[in-house]
């Protein structure tokens, strides 16, 4: 496989390791942000911004960082990062800062960004890594998109916030609402998986495999929790 | 009295209407990880309470009179996080150490806790968007983790009757268990306004 | 021992790396997200004072303002935009009032409200142009009364804090602390007060209020407060002519006692009579019922299926002493009127013979009316009572 090559490690987080509908990864702001379209590309940019840079200073630190405090390290640099988009959102884009709330700071706890610093950046070169950040970020983003589309325009009857015409009328307020969004993220996942059916490393379970949070709750407990 | 009144308004508001899992999506990953049981669901949902209003209780005096007082208000997420992280890990130790049954029952969630974004999403709550005093802000962690184990504890059981039946092959797994949570979701819809015309 | 030490070390630094990145961040945005949170408040401001320019905030501790008024911001031109929280119907509103140079209403919004009605979101309309003297004459909005008057009464509290702000001065006592204050000064060894119901008939005194500690009385003139002490010598130093009338006055209704009558004897009695009492000077006190806008007849009906409760003086030969409503639950904002003094002193002095000629309630003709019946069974009663003795 050309696993390695730098276009497969750009491309695969847009559709065969698409964070959200593969990895399932980040579901809180997936779910949360996907009402507007604006609210959708917003957080996914955010959090790509977040993520590529994340990536280029873990990779960078690496070998600097010693293994037992890794974690914290890694979570001190995400949240000063997510502080930093934060503010310059803050700063020159306040609408979409208001639109976003918590979920801004809440970038700092999105299992997509620890998942790759720790999967991939400590492991990889600083340029792959920036070439992953690239690309799971986008295709958070696409992930998000999506959803968003369907949310809003069936939902509200919208498009970047103006009004379709005739969908207007017939808008399924549902789907703006939480449950709406549990719905059409099911969905979703359920096409995607058929689509890329074979292909992708498509997750029956949401076990600890790929939770971010495995590699330092330790795998003895992990097995521990299987055998509860 | 009209205090108490109001803190068992934001009791009520933060399990049943304003539902972190349920209508705020915070915390997902765990809902949806670790609910295919009773016993870890209700496990996890202990857990995460305990974190929750021990971090409240470290991050409310931390924000008043420590980052505003001094402008620091920017360092709000970082040093959240790392007390979060601190908490769970000195919660970890010692409740290995002195209480070891507790530990055997809720010690294997407390690291995922960590990066739940419920936790840190209710110590920022407390803050920005709500602007309680320290009481309230304790009794809201308090309901957001109460609601957080009524969710978990209710998924756990509709979960059970899903893993049982005949669903299409693209729909098994985790997109059943999405529109399982839609639907559970959707329930919770029904306490809206409830809170609100309780004491009007 | 020395991996713990790198350990503590990295992580330290990495911190520290991380904050003064924070810091530059921070200097960088800081006064831009400032400007722009100015700008907004400044935007939301000038709704409230279109003309308004280059608001700046009041310090609030240097003025004792009305407790409403949560902020307070001038402008160029020397207008003032008030923040103020009152309690409405459920809950809280918050209100932005913005008063021009000339100190009248520019305009008010309700920026946060939780109120069932939504009365609140227009009712801004209402109070512009509105100045200290003429707020009060500004209408609510029927149905959605206790939000709309508490509205109100946050803009006069804009309205008092322009005129303390331009270095005015404002009574922001209530009527009932003013009454107290006047009470107070009155007879300074007093405490508390209760007001006397009169039973006697006298001239040019309003009301009489007793001391709770026995200190004495006040008897409240047209514009005057004269205290007496138990005895009812006159203690304020005024002119001859009112100690003359006070003291009269105190002759009659000091010492005045009253009996209970056994109203069930009278079987003529109406029934609208509740109570009857009989003065040691051979004066009549009634307590009876009316049926306002609640009542109909004798049937429950309307809004509240309250009765509204009035208490009567009235002498032996029919003349009513003093008229006062107890207690009523009319429509809020409309029959409630009759608990007015303004309504209900009407019929002080009044006979048989010209009761009716008051002033009704605007829009409450059927709460008048039952009013009325009311009063008109006064005369009857007295005649039942006086033709048993």
């Amino acid at each position: 496989m050309t696993k390695n090559s730098n276009m497969s490690v750009l491309l695969k987080g847009l559709l065969l390791e698409n964070p959200v509908f593969v990895l399932i990864l980040g579901t809180c702001p997936t779910l949360a942000t996907t009402t507007t379209l604006i609210g959708a590309i917003g957080m996914g940019l955010a959090a790509t911004a977040v993520l590529i840079c994340s990536n280029a200073v873990i990779s960078l630190l690496r070998k600097v960082i010693p293994e037992s405090v890794r974690i914290p390290c890694y979570i001190v640099i995400i949240a000063g990062f997510v502080t930093v988009v934060q503010m310059f959102i803050h700063a020159y884009l306040p609408t979409l800062y208001e639109l976003l709330g918590v979920y801004l700071a809440l970038i700092t706890v999105n299992c997509i960004i620890l998942g790759r610093a720790e999967m991939f950046a400590s492991k990889n070169s600083v340029g792959k890594s920036v070439l992953d950040g690239i690309g799971m970020g986008l295709g958070f983003t696409l992930a998000l998109v999506s959803i968003a589309l369907i949310r809003e325009v069936f939902g509200a009857g919208t498009f970047f916030g103006m009004e379709i015409p005739v969908l207007s009328n017939f808008k399924i307020e549902f789907l703006t609402k939480a449950p709406g969004g549990f719905l059409v993220y099911g969905i979703m996942i359920a096409a995607v998986s058929k689509i890329t059916k074979g292909k992708a490393p498509y997750k029956k379970e949401f076990s600890c495999a790929n939770c971010p949070s495995a590699s330092f709750c330790g795998k003895q407990n992990c097995e521990e929790r299987k055998g509860n | 009295m009209d205090s108490f009144k109001s803190l068992v308004v934001i009791l009520l508001s933060s399990v049943l209407v304003n539902n972190y899992v349920l209508s705020r999506f915070l915390g997902i990953c765990p809902f949806l990880g670790v609910s295919k049981k009773l016993n870890s669901a209700s496990g996890m949902g202990l857990a995460v309470i305990f974190v929750m209003v021990m971090a409240t209780a470290v991050t409310w005096p931390i924000q008043h009179y420590l980052l505003t007082p001094n402008g620091l208000g920017y360092m709000q997420t970082i040093v959240f996080i790392l007390v979060i992280a601190a908490l769970v890990q000195f919660t970890e130790m010692a409740l290995k150490k002195f209480v070891p049954s507790l530990h055997k029952s809720l010690g294997v969630y407390l690291p995922l806790i960590t990066t739940n974004c419920a936790v840190l999403g209710v110590t920022i709550d407390n803050i920005n968007e709500h602007n309680f005093n320290f009481l309230q802000s304790i009794v809201n962690s308090l309901g957001c983790g109460l609601g957080f184990l009524l969710a978990m504890v209710l998924f756990s059981g509709m979960r059970s009757k899903i893993e049982e039946s005949e669903i299409p092959e693209s729909f098994k797994g985790l997109p059943a268990t999405l529109i399982a949570a839609s639907f559970v979701s959707l329930a919770f819809f029904g306490f809206a306004g409830i809170v609100d015309n309780l004491f009007a | 021992m020395k991996k713990h030490i790198k350990s503590v070390i990295s992580l330290t630094a990495i911190c520290a790396v991380v904050s003064l990145l924070l810091a530059v961040t921070n200097y960088v945005t800081d006064p831009i997200i400032k400007k722009q949170e100015s700008d907004a408040v400044g935007k939301a401001l000038t709704v409230v004072l279109p003309n308004g320019e280059d608001f700046q905030t009041v310090e609030l501790t240097e003025y004792k303002l009305p407790e409403t008024v949560i902020e307070a911001y001038s402008e160029k031109n020397g207008g003032y935009v008030f923040k103020m929280t009152t309690t409405g119907y459920a809950s809280g509103l918050v209100i932005l009032c913005g008063i021009d140079a000339d100190g009248k209403v520019a305009g008010a919004t309700c920026i946060a409200s939780n109120e069932t009605n939504k009365a609140e979101t227009e009712y801004g309309k209402n109070v512009v142009n509105a100045t200290l003297d003429s707020i009060d004459k500004v209408d609510t909005v029927g149905g959605s009364t206790k939000t709309t008057t508490a509205y109100r009464n946050a803009v006069k509290d804009a309205l008092n804090s322009f005129v303390i702000l331009n270095g005015g001065s404002v009574d922001l006592r209530s009527e009932e602390e003013i009454l107290a204050d006047n009470l107070k000064t009155a007879l300074p060894d007093a405490d508390e007060f209760t007001p006397i119901f009169i039973t006697e008939d006298m001239e040019g005194i309003k009301d009489i209020y007793s001391a709770n500690n026995g200190a004495g009385f006040v008897f409240v003139t047209k514009d005057k407060f004269i205290a007496t002490d138990l005895q009812g010598n006159v203690l304020t130093e005024t002119e001859q002519e009112i100690k003359t009338k006070v003291s009269s006055a105190a002759q009659k209704q000091i010492g005045v006692t009253l009996t209970e009558i056994d109203i069930t004897k009278y079987p003529d009695m109406p029934t609208t009579v509740e109570k009857a009492y009989k003065t040691s000077t051979g004066n009549f006190v009634l307590e009876l019922r009316a049926a306002g806008f609640g009542i109909r007849g004798d049937e429950w009906y309307g809004p509240s299926g309250e009765y509204i409760k009035i208490k009567v003086s009235v002498t032996s030969g029919g003349k009513i002493i003093t008229c006062k409503t107890v207690s009523q639950k009319e429509s809020d904002g409309i029959g409630s009127a009759c608990k007015e003094p303004a309504f209900y002193t009407q019929f002080n002095g009044k006979e048989e013979s010209n009761y009716a000629d008051i002033d009704a309630i605007s829009g409450a003709t059927i709460t008048t009316n039952g009013y009325k019946t009311a009063i008109s069974k006064v005369f009857e009663a007295v005649k039942i009572l006086k033709g048993e003795n």
